[in-house]
């Protein structure tokens, strides 16, 4: 999104020439959409059937009052009485049907567009992080709530009637033609005129309507960082300006719609134009007839109220040719984003492929609620970097030939500095994305092989951002998993030493978690964070800096737990403080996407290197203002 | 119905359009509401066989009232239309303009996908009411006016049957306004409670993967799905009835003009081409009342927005200017926390968070806070920025309550970098010059190098310009942590409030960031908090909070030799080092 006000007007160029380009896929939308149909296609049909119906009720009301007033001017008061009847009877039957019709259709309507929300709901739970990366979170809500709405308006204005309107032009034509020929071409004179006119409109709607529906996506995701990021736009006075960026998201959506409505309103009124002239060149036309006494009266009532009807579907195609524009963007858009890949399977042709030999376990995918086994596998656990390169961005490689292996069982340590590639290597593991060159294992098998939820469930991640659910906190921690029971909730509490603090919050278990755990702080979430590894109980556990911002004193506490859930479990982990890693089994320094060292503490001591340099800086700093260094001993830490 | 009262503001705002555009469609009405007066001429000089030219002057006539009318109509339609957009612009920008004051605390206690549903889809319904909503409102009753004036003037009698059926409109209207209303409010309800999961969700997506959560997630969506649907249907079934019915009213109008119409024809109390005018002029209301369902949703859905948009509107900022401000001049910038206690308001029994703080930083020094997980730092710090207002006690800065500086000056004077670093997705130098927007690029180089920064940026693809994706996505956690302290430092603030802001940087960089610092710091005031003993040991004052309350205070030695809780966490962070030497 171009933020500065220069480029607004080069942007909306563009656009131009991108809805132009966007050509009309309208029979393949239009063949997608009935996939979603097809199953409420009994619904659907019996919705259809009764709309011929509702129209031939309605059409023989003219006839009706043509045979009325007929009778009027032959004075017979008797058959003026049963046309009388007949047209009540028309008039009800007319009603009853456009009810069962309209509800019908409703019901065809909402089903497939229930079917349709959940499938692009699910459809991007499945989505890479790729995917995130790149679409803010205000347009990819755009698609699955705002643009299934216009989809639902396009049923509930009676737009997919418009091919049912072609018909009933057609039957009106034919009556008038019966009727009296040269009448109904008088009335008709007037509708080459219209159907250019709305060829015109249709031609140049068509852009605006998509162009609209780009402008207020940006509006949304304009507003979908603005409202969360609120504090920071706060703290920095950024008021007037972040206003002034969303007044020209506004406007320009506002300036599309403009050129639209003038568009809508010149049909509009041609079409009420069109009617008015109509009758006046069907009586300039007929008064001569009626006169000479060829045509009654009655013949031209009739005629006036088949024009009415004629116009009828003109006038409104506009509106609905406006809701059907909508809708088939918005269907575009929803189809493309069902279009985009999902995560499974990657490269391998099957999605969850017969196990490696060495993991051929059937607890492979194995729920999480299921404790681990007592016997960990030879190589249940392992994990292996095979000169793994990567990048989030063309060019500009995060990992540059990674190659390490965590034995089953074993505790390996990553370090370095921001940005050197530690956290991608969770990433890359949970497989959020998937590599450019070589091979990551887990349990002897390539990780795009795996079973992806099977994978995920075989380990545990505490990522940096801790992010709660809105719910509470024990909804939190059994993460949706109704087979966790409280008592085991309770056991990864006292496990982790966070019962005195669940204990304090309002409500205990039940505390109210608010929107991204709004109401707890950073150090309150990780320490949740941590509680749910104790619940979920996996066989690899991965912790990104877990503990990097839970003061001093609750990690302390912590850290006994976690060496209780680390032991027999492979687990890799990425910290900063040289205390938290102190225990692993091996340390791996990686450096600008390259591993510089591996080994164990004493090796890297004694080699006196990369790590040596970077445990000496990191002593240096915290004890040099120590005045009174503790003496404490081992065992007391123990 | 102070959302009413506030739209009819908005709409006074563009009177003049709206009065254009009613006097155009005065204009549009009138006219055409003349050609079945014309019409029923035209019928009485062909039934008495008077000569044609006559006839061809009811013709002329008419067909200069269709151009004319449509004419006129193409622009009622448009200025009144466009005036809606304006208003629907407007209001957008308003309601942006009012959350842009709203404080922390309304954030904290509200979804942000409602929000966003308010601004898009309750806008849009108001939109509605006003473009074609208005148009109708005026153009109806003007219809059935007309019909009524001209009805009466050919037959008294029918026009009154033809009166006695429409009444039956009325009926019909008290009888659906009432479960539309409340049916579409239920649906919107609905709707943004999907929203609000959706936009959660979605946020949470890297939780949603990591604990295999698409299941329940989806779940949960289902049912949320379904019970819009339920409600929509209640919705569909009402508006369903609407329209048959009146589609069938109309009829009745008809019939009766037929009926008894004909009688009197035949008795000789009126004309044949009344009676063709009667139709007539039923016809032009057809339309009118096959709409009317539309309208009264229409109607319905935009005041239940405004209703919706004013709970927003009609929050107050808690946290506003004072009426009379004290401008901040050049004294020193000390800051006072005098006997402050806080306490979340949001459910009102909820425990204060911070009980009796009572501490001041002078000029120039620095004041280090320390404490457990949820003792309260975070919130301290919240409250200088004034992101929340103090419960009791007073927060002073150079000897002025906080609360009484322009809110623009106090920020302002402040650079706060938080303990959730939140960026937004545009480029790296935009996220940062929102400490200074003015600030050169030589600046902005100056503060990424302080942060550490400056050579991991030179190597993005378009350095400086590179896009950070939404909330700094593509940058990793100490990155995006270091690029939120360069934004603070660019501010150039007098008291720099570092709240845990380098957790997630290595030791390594976090040492060459605050030797860098010191330069930065040189006479500044500063508050930090942290975890680390290299940062807070170097502080001129020391705090120590827990659950809310200052449980010691001092220097690092004097802390240290008193030997409490600052000095046993100090000693377990010295015995976890030790235990790395061997």
């Amino acid at each position: 999104m171009a933020r500065a006000p220069g480029n607004i007007a080069a942007r909306n160029a563009r656009e131009e020439q991108e809805t132009v380009a966007g050509k009309a896929y309208d029979v393949e939308l239009a063949r997608r959409l009935w996939r979603f149909i097809r199953p409420h296609r009994k619904v659907f049909f019996l919705s259809a059937l009764l709309l011929p119906v509702h129209q031939v009720f309605n059409l023989v009301q003219p006839l009706l009052l043509k045979a009325g007033f007929d009778a009027v001017a032959a004075g017979d008061g008797v058959t003026l009485l049963t046309t009388g009847v007949l047209f009540g009877v028309a008039l009800l039957a007319e009603a009853v049907a456009f009810f069962f019709q309209y509800y019908l259709s409703m019901l065809v309507a909402q089903r497939c567009l229930a079917d349709l929300r959940v499938k692009v709901f699910s459809h991007v739970q499945r989505l890479p992080m790729s995917y995130f990366d790149r679409n803010p979170v205000g347009r990819v809500m755009t698609r699955m709530t705002t643009d299934v709405e216009v989809l639902q308006e396009m049923f509930a204005a009676g737009a997919m009637n418009l091919v049912a309107d072609l018909v009933l032009i057609v039957a009106i034509v034919t009556i008038m033609m019966s009727l009296h020929p040269g009448l109904a071409l008088v009335s008709l004179a007037m509708m080459p005129f219209l159907l250019l006119g709305i060829n015109v409109f249709r031609l140049k709607a068509r852009q605006t309507y998509r162009l609209i529906r780009t402008r207020i996506a940006r509006v949304n995701a304009y507003l979908g960082e603005a409202i969360p990021g609120m504090a920071v736009i706060q703290l920095f006075n950024r008021q007037e300006r972040s206003f002034e960026e969303f007044d020209d998201l506004n406007r320009s959506h506002r300036d599309a719609i403009r050129r639209s409505n003038v568009y809508e309103a010149s049909l509009f009124s041609m079409v009420e134009a069109a009617g008015s002239l109509s009758i006046a060149l069907l009586l300039w036309y007929g008064g001569g007839e009626v006169l000479q006494g060829i045509v009654s009266i009655g013949t031209f009532v009739a005629f006036s109220e088949y024009i009415r009807r004629l116009f009828v579907p003109l006038r409104d195609f506009s509106n609905k040719y406006a809701v059907i524009q909508a809708a088939m963007t918005a269907a575009e858009r929803i189809f493309e984003l069902l279009d985009t890949p999902v995560e499974r399977p990657g490269r391998s042709a099957t999605p969850d492929p017969a196990p490696a030999p060495a993991a051929a376990s059937p607890a492979v995918g194995l729920a999480s609620g299921v404790p681990g086994p007592a016997v960990i596998q030879p190589s249940r656990g392992a994990v292996e970097f095979d000169d793994v390169w990567f990048s989030y961005r063309p060019n500009d490689p995060v990992l540059k030939g990674v190659s390490f292996r965590i034995e089953p069982g074993e505790r390996v340590a990553v370090i370095g500095a921001t940005g050197s590639g530690k956290t991608t290597t969770i990433k890359l593991m949970s497989r959020f994305y998937d590599v450019d060159g070589g091979a990551v294992r887990v349990g002897g098998r390539d990780v795009r092989e795996w079973d992806l939820d099977a994978l995920r469930r075989h380990m545990g991640v505490v990522l940096q951002d801790v992010f709660l659910f809105s719910g509470d906190i024990l909804s939190n921690l059994k993460l949706g998993n109704p087979d966790v029971s409280k008592d085991r909730v309770r056991a990864a509490l006292r496990n982790a030493n966070a019962e005195g603090f669940v204990r304090r919050l309002p409500g205990g278990l039940q505390a109210p978690v608010r929107e991204r755990g709004n109401n707890l702080s950073a150090g309150q979430r990780q320490l949740l964070a941590l509680v749910r590894m104790f619940v979920v109980d996996p066989e690899i556990l991965v912790l990104d800096e877990a503990t990097s911002s839970v003061d001093t004193e609750t990690e302390f506490l912590v850290q006994g737990a976690f060496e209780k859930i680390m032991a027999n479990r492979t687990c890799l982990v990425i910290a900063h403080r040289l205390s938290t890693i102190r225990n692993a089994d091996r340390i791996v320094v990686f450096h600008r996407g390259v591993i510089r060292e591996m080994g164990s503490h004493a090796e890297l001591m004694e080699k006196g290197g990369v790590y040596y340099r970077l445990h000496q800086l990191q002593f240096q700093g915290e004890g040099a203002a120590a005045a009174a260094p503790g003496t404490g001993d081992a065992a007391a830490v123990d | 119905m102070a959302g009413i009262a506030r739209l009819t503001d908005y709409l006074w705002q563009y009177w003049r359009r709206y009065l254009l555009g009613g006097l155009c469609l005065v204009g549009t009405t009138s006219l055409l509401m003349l050609v079945p007066w014309w019409v029923r001429g035209a019928i009485d000089v062909i039934e008495r066989g008077d000569p044609h030219s006559e006839l061809g002057g009811y013709v002329l006539w008419i067909a200069l009232a269709a151009i004319g009318g449509g004419l006129l109509r193409g622009v009622s339609r448009s200025i009144i239309f466009n005036a809606g957009r304006n208003v629907e612009y407007d209001i957008r920008n308003d309601l942006f303009a009012h959350l842009e004051k709203l404080p922390l605390g309304y954030y904290q206690s509200q979804r942000t996908g409602d929000l966003m549903s308010r601004a898009i889809n309750d806008i849009n319904a108001v939109r509605q009411l006003l473009g074609p909503g208005f148009l109708n409102l005026v153009n109806t009753p003007l219809y059935f006016v007309y019909a009524a004036v001209f009805m009466f003037a050919m037959n008294v009698q029918l026009t009154v049957a033809v009166a006695a059926c429409l009444t039956l409109l009325a009926l019909v209207f008290r009888q659906f306004r009432g479960r539309i209303q409340r049916a579409s409010l239920r649906v919107q309800r609905q709707m943004s409670r999907m929203s609000a999961h959706v936009q959660e969700n979605l946020s949470g997506m890297h939780v949603v993967k990591a604990y295999v959560q698409a299941e329940p997630q989806t779940g949960r969506f289902t049912e949320l799905n379904e019970e819009y649907q339920g409600r929509s249907m209640d919705l569909a079934r009402c508006r369903g009835m609407i329209n048959p019915l009146m589609v069938a009213l109309h009829g009745l109008t008809v019939l009766v003009v037929l009926w008894y119409g004909g009688w009197l024809t035949i008795r000789d109390q009126t004309g044949v081409a009344d009676l063709v005018a009667f139709i007539l002029y039923l016809n032009v209301l057809a339309w009118p009342m096959a709409a009317f369902g539309w309208m009264i949703s229409l109607i319905e859905r935009g005041r239940a927005a405004m209703e919706r948009l004013e709970e927003v509107f009609e929050v107050e900022p808690a946290i506003a200017d004072p009426e009379r401000p004290v401008p901040l001049t050049d004294r020193e910038r000390g800051i006072e926390f005098d006997n402050v206690s806080f306490a979340y308001n949001g459910d009102g029994k909820r425990e204060p968070v911070l009980r009796d703080i009572s501490f001041q930083v002078p000029p120039g020094r620095k004041l280090a806070i320390v404490g457990r997980t949820g003792s309260g730092k975070s919130t301290l710090t919240h409250l200088i920025p004034r992101l929340h207002d103090v419960t009791s006690g007073a927060i002073r800065l150079g000897g002025v309550d906080i609360r009484s500086l322009p809110l623009e000056e106090l920020r302002g004077a402040i650079g706060y970098a938080p303990q959730d670093p939140f960026l937004f997705s545009t480029s790296i130098q935009e996220n940062l010059k929102f400490g200074d927007a003015e600030a050169s690029e030589q600046e902005v180089r100056r503060v990424l190098d302080v942060a550490d920064l400056e050579s991991e940026v030179e190597v993005f693809p378009d350095g400086l310009d590179t896009r950070v994706g939404e909330r700094g996505i593509t940058l990793s956690g100490g990155q995006k942590q270091r690029a939120t302290l360069a934004r603070a430092i660019l501010a150039d603030p007098e008291l720099l409030i570092l709240d845990d802001c380098l957790s997630s940087v290595d030791s390594q960089t976090e040492q060459r960031i605050l030797h860098g610092f010191e330069s930065v710091l040189k006479d500044k005031t500063c508050i930090v908090i942290s975890h680390r003993m290299a940062v807070i040991s170097q502080a001129d004052e020391i705090l120590v909070l827990e659950d809310g309350r200052i449980v010691e205070r001092g220097n690092h030695e004097s802390l240290l030799r008193a030997g409490g809780v600052y000095a046993q966490m100090y000693r377990r962070q010295q015995m976890s080092d030790e235990l790395d030497e061997i």
